[in-house]
């Protein structure tokens, strides 16, 4: 045995393993090869066991030759396996493609009361101007609805609220979120900023056009030098960010006891962009609330003095701001909760 | 209130078109609501002449006439009226022609002759009463022309204000058309022609109650003829909305409008020797009304009567006895200021609200008892004939002074934030008839009037004093004066400003938490509900509210408040608990096929204290059936159920920051499933009944649904909170150490119990026991079950030794041994 037969012997068991592993069905065969090959008790082992027999002199040149045939081993060993794992990896992402065009699994999506999500957008808006949310109770007490609102008992001005009372003396169910003026007042000393969302009531037959319970959402702000002008340029605001920066105003005379000047506002017809139409009455104008300049009784009821202290009130049914905005042309739908109605206010 | 355009330019000059009339009117602060084109409804109606009428041939109540149109061959038209002759002009429908109510005519067959179109009464035009005779024009109607060129006109439909009485007249609108267009206002002439009787011989009017009626004017009309009134009459009245009747009650009736005082007429024959007096009712008195029903009467009831008794209630409706007939010769007329507080309660009493009452609650110029006795009178004159009687019985002829208000112009700027000069504002109020003159040094101004008087002084030559017209009720204050400045001035010309005053200190919004509840909510896949407060009694009594009470929210107290006038009984009573409307709502969804229904509301209760307290609370309600996963085409579905809802609340409690919910079964729900129920808390800010529905109040209601979760929750902060502020806290460096134990139990006892033991014996290292296995069967005893909980141990400053480990969860064996009695299973 001399160096040029283990050499031999070392190329051999190279070119056998190469078209071995060139002849390998799988990884597993590659690696199985590998293992006989090159493994602890493998053949390149047992063949550098025969490296006692050499001559000394040979016995340090043996290690370049026998990492040499090593290292085109390994390779081609390497080389091998990688493309069978590459093709059978091929294979499995084939066998495992699915039909991508079916629809995803649906995941349950709830949607908000377009009521609530309208008093969140008013709050919002009138929020950039410092107005802040107070709230007050919905069963009231006649005095605080009416008569410090300046509409004494069998005054014609109540024909505006048709009330509902209850069993409790003196107690009604609220005809407006009004009476939380007087209650804002009684809490706060101005500068007030206030905006009183909430449910009332009417003794009002239910059609597309009236409910019995109703949403309103009430504003007041009093300070020593808040004029009506203001107002106009608050609500105008107000219009532009609910109902677009495009669409008219208008700001024309109305009636309340409890203001004065009183106001109503209006913005053009939603429907039919002024020209005229059956929404609209053919006047191309939709109201959209009622305003004024808080009256000197109201301001003096809330314990405020009316020559020092002035201010406006607004008062806005959330139904009717949501119809324009949303395109509802009932009022029942809201309260009848069909998921198919809710459901598009996503 | 309709104004026909036409009866209105009897009174003002109009020079604007309608649709301008309206816009000015409507920025004026006199709403008009609606433009109507009166006669609209006229199609192909034109005016023609009767050449012939001759008798039909084949039937007597028919004529058989020739009509001309000016031009063409003349029609032949079959008319039943009798009233028709050669010469006549009259209203022709064409063949096509539509009429009101929409009534086609059409070329038609009548006995065997042709009738090319129908000569038109007032009645079928809409245009007088008159149904029985045919309509004749004017001699001089053009020929040919459509009958709407002649006749048709333009209602305004003009939404009055409570306060502003004084335009619920085609005066008072002429007052407010004048200060738009500058134009005067013509006052119609009232001065009746007398005769020689005089009225002191014939009537008297003693009134016993001047607070309730502090003026009555009365007049008296001798040997009247009761017929139809002249047909412009009823043509203006029936386009005003009122029913013509007879020339003298027509009077009333358009004397109201014109002049906006309510006219009363008596039959004089029905009136004890013309001696009136009026006075409060006596209990036990009746009177038949107008209407026929006989009604009794009050001591709060103010009566027009004589010796014999009642014979109106006073403003609100007069009495059958002495009500105007056809065989009516004598009128008496009443022209009376009543106090408007007493008329309004006595119409509300009687339920009989009219258009007279409405305009005596708003208050009457008390110079129009006089003008309205005397218009009626001359009109009656006019219109049906007669002798007037010679002067009025007026019992109290002052005429009070016109109101005076001294205004400052300054503050007037201040508070509509404009920049009109007082000469501006002087000119303005001019415009409304509202003259004003410089007040006398030391003038006080008063800011407020009513209970609590507001008078300020002023530096001199700052105030103006404003005399207000006899006619406007409305103003008594510097305010109100303002809004006169403002709306003359027009409220487009007050100038937009943005608020640069100062602002309030930073509150809380005390919707927050509500807002977190709801988008956590809608999130999870539940939608939003907002239902009645108002329902019915029989679901008050079966869904009463829950006994779930955190601390600084409102408890579900009291009894259920009642309304006293409700709408309908399904509306009559305050909620207490939100389940039954969310019970409602799964109703709805189920009648229209939904199959998956997962809806809450946060909404509130209401309850009855003693004595006049009342109480309101908010809870969260929330009602789930059906699909919680619908199927789809490669997963099965999956139902809802109790631990869904479960699932919501242990979501809504980690939202806000609270401990973990803890459950206890609730029996004694009557609503809910015994076995399926419980009473949820999450420590102090979260307490709930939750539960499935319980199969009888399921079929009491008519649901279809197999099983329906429902739960009504009470949580600290929905009245007003906020939700707490979560803390940053480092995770762990250090590697948890997981562990399982399972715990053989008897089937009844509450996984709650397991829990409770680990945690109470799990030492500071225990971070969470979570539930992972319930096993019932072999090898296990009938009536055990296993539960299993892989329970985490870490510590935050070093890696745990399996030793502490070890310790820990020997701790945990012994003592859920101990508390709960259940064998440990390895």
């Amino acid at each position: 045995m001399d160096l040029a037969d283990l050499t031999r012997d070392l190329e051999a068991l190279r070119d056998e393993t190469l078209s071995a592993a060139a002849a390998a069905p799988d990884a597993a065969a590659v690696e199985a090869l590998g293992l006989d090959v090159l493994g602890k008790k493998g053949r390149l082992t047992t063949i550098l066991r025969g490296i006692g027999a050499l001559p000394p002199e040979d016995r340090p040149r043996v290690g370049a030759v026998a990492n040499a045939i090593r290292e085109d081993i390994e390779s081609a060993l390497a080389d091998r396996g990688t493309a069978l794992h590459g093709a059978e990896l091929e294979t499995r992402l084939a066998a495992e493609a699915v039909d991508v065009t079916t629809p995803g699994r649906p995941i349950r999506r709830g949607t908000l009361h377009p009521i609530n999500e309208t008093i969140a957008e008013i709050a919002d808006i009138f929020g950039q101007f410092g107005f802040v949310v107070y709230e007050g109770p919905e069963i009231e007490d006649d005095v605080r609805n009416f008569q410090m609102l300046n509409i004494p008992p069998d005054h014609p001005a109540r024909d505006l609220w048709d009330t509902l009372y209850v069993d409790v003396e003196g107690h009604l169910l609220r005809t407006h979120t009004s009476p939380g003026q007087i209650r804002v007042m009684h809490q706060e000393q101005p500068p007030i900023r206030a905006l009183l969302p909430g449910r009332c009531f009417r003794y009002e037959a239910i059609d597309a056009s009236h409910a019995s319970e109703f949403f309103q959402v009430e504003g007041l702000m009093v300070d020593e030098g808040t004029t009506m002008g203001d107002l106009k340029g608050l609500l105008d605001q107000f219009a532009r960010a609910m109902y677009g920066a495009d669409k008219r105003t208008r700001f024309r005379p109305g009636y309340y006891p409890f203001t004065e000047p009183s106001v109503a506002f209006d913005v053009e017809c939603i429907v039919c962009g002024g020209s005229g139409c059956p929404a609209c009455s053919r006047s191309g104008w939709m109201t959209i609330l009622g305003a004024g300049m808080v009256h000197p009784v109201v301001l003096q009821y809330g314990g405020l003095d009316p020559e020092r202290y002035q201010g406006f009130a607004f008062g806005m049914g959330v139904e009717r701001i949501a119809n324009l905005r949303h395109s509802v042309g009932d009022l029942r739908l809201y309260m009848d909760n069909d998921l198919r109605f809710l459901g598009q206010f996503r | 209130m309709r104004v026909p355009l036409s009866w209105l330019r009897d009174y003002v000059d109009i020079d604007l078109t309608p649709e301008q009339l309206a816009e000015r009117l409507t920025l004026l602060g006199m709403e008009v609501k609606d433009l109507e084109r009166w006669g609209a409804d006229w199609q192909n109606v034109v005016i023609g002449e009767l050449l012939t009428v001759e008798r039909h041939p084949r039937a007597d109540r028919l004529s058989l006439t020739t009509v001309t149109l000016g031009q063409g061959e003349p029609l032949e038209i079959v008319c039943g009226a009798t009233n028709i002759a050669p010469g006549q002009r009259v209203p022709v429908a064409l063949p096509g022609a539509v009429l009101p109510g929409d009534r086609r005519i059409e070329r038609t067959e009548k006995m065997g002759i042709v009738s090319n179109g129908m000569l038109c009464s007032g009645d079928e035009l809409r245009l007088t009463a008159d149904g029985d005779g045919i309509l004749i024009l004017a001699g001089d109607a053009p020929l040919g022309v459509p009958l709407v060129d002649l006749y048709g006109d333009i209602v305004l439909d003009v939404d009055v204000k409570p306060n502003r009485g004084d335009v619920l007249s085609l005066i008072g609108l002429a007052r407010e058309v004048s200060a738009v267009t500058g134009a005067p206002v013509r006052f119609p002439d009232t001065d009746p022609v007398e005769g020689s009787t005089p009225i002191a011989e014939v009537l008297s009017v003693q009134v016993e109650d001047p607070e309730r009626c502090p003026r009555f004017v009365g007049r008296r009309v001798h040997g009247v003829a009761v017929g139809p009134s002249p047909e412009l009459v009823q043509m203006r009245l029936i386009a005003a909305g009122q029913r013509p009747v007879s020339n003298v009650v027509d009077v009333s009736n358009y004397v109201m409008l014109e002049l906006g005082k309510p006219i009363h007429t008596f039959d004089a024959a029905a009136i004890r020797d013309g001696r009136l007096l009026v006075r409060l009712a006596r209990d036990g008195e009746r009177l038949e009304t107008l209407d026929h029903v006989v009604r009794d009467l009050n001591p709060d009831t103010l009566l027009i009567a004589d010796a014999d008794g009642p014979l109106a209630i006073a403003g609100v409706m007069g009495g059958a006895s002495s009500e105007i007939s056809t065989t009516t010769t004598d009128v008496i007329i009443e022209s009376a200021i009543f106090d408007p507080v007493s008329i309004r309660r006595t119409a509300f009493h009687f339920a009989l609200r009219s258009e007279a009452s409405l305009r005596f609650e708003k208050g009457q110029e008390h110079r129009l008892a006089r003008l309205g006795a005397d218009r009626t009178a001359r009109l009656i004159g006019e219109w049906a004939g007669g002798d007037v009687a010679a002067g009025v019985v007026d019992t109290d002829p002052r005429e009070p002074e016109p109101a005076q208000v001294a205004f400052r112009p300054a503050r007037i700027n201040r508070l509509l934030g404009t920049r009109l000069d007082p000469g501006q504002q002087v000119e303005l109020l001019a415009r409304v008839g509202i003259t004003t003159m410089s007040a006398q040094p030391g003038t006080a101004v008063t800011v407020a009037a009513g209970t609590k008087p507001l008078v300020v002084d002023a530096p001199d030559g700052e105030v103006l004093l404003a005399t207000v017209p006899t006619w406007r009720r409305d103003l008594a204050v510097e305010a109100d004066v303002a809004e006169e400045v403002a709306r003359v001035h027009g409220y487009e010309r007050v100038p937009a400003i943005l608020p640069h005053t100062p602002m309030p200190g930073h509150r809380h919004d005390p919707l927050r938490l509500r807002d977190a509840v709801r988008a956590m909510l809608a999130g999870a896949g539940l939608t939003e509900a907002v239902t009645l407060a108002l329902v019915s009694p029989a679901m008050v009594e079966r869904f009463p509210a829950p006994d779930v009470t955190v601390a600084g929210e409102g408890e579900p107290v009291g009894t259920p408040i009642v309304i006293t006038n409700p709408l309908s009984s399904q509306h009559s009573v305050m909620r207490q608990s939100v389940i039954g409307s969310l019970l409602e709502v799964v109703a709805t969804n189920e009648r229209h096929g939904a199959e998956s229904i997962a809806v809450f509301e946060i909404g509130k209760g209401y309850g009855r204290l003693d004595g006049e307290r009342t109480t309101e609370w908010w809870r969260l309600g929330l009602a789930l059936t059906g699909w919680a996963a619908v199927p789809t085409w490669d997963q099965p579905g999956r139902a809802f159920d109790l631990d869904d809802a479960k699932g919501v609340l242990e979501l809504v409690a980690s939202r806000l920051g609270l401990p973990a919910v803890r459950y206890v079964p609730v029996a004694d729900d009557l609503n809910l499933h015994p076995g399926r129920a419980a009473r949820a808390t999450a420590g102090a800010g979260l307490a709930a009944h939750v539960g499935e529905l319980h199969p009888r109040t399921r079929d009491a209601l008519g649901l279809r649904a197999e099983r329906i979760i429902v739960a009504e929750v009470a949580i600290a902060g929905l009245v007003g909170g906020a939700p707490a502020v979560p803390r940053g806290e480092t995770p762990s460096r250090y590697p948890d150490v997981v562990r399982d134990i399972a715990v053989v139990v008897p089937q009844v006892r509450p996984a709650a119990d397991v829990v409770a033991a680990v945690e109470r014996h799990g030492g500071s290292l225990l971070r969470d026991v979570a539930l992972f296995d319930v096993y019932r069967g072999r090898p296990l005893a009938d009536g055990e079950k296993s539960l299993a909980y892989r329970v985490t141990f870490q510590a935050p400053d070093r890696t745990l030794t399996e030793a502490e480990v070890d310790a820990a969860m020997e701790a945990i064996t012994a003592g859920v041994a101990a508390d709960v009695g259940g064998r440990i299973r390895t």
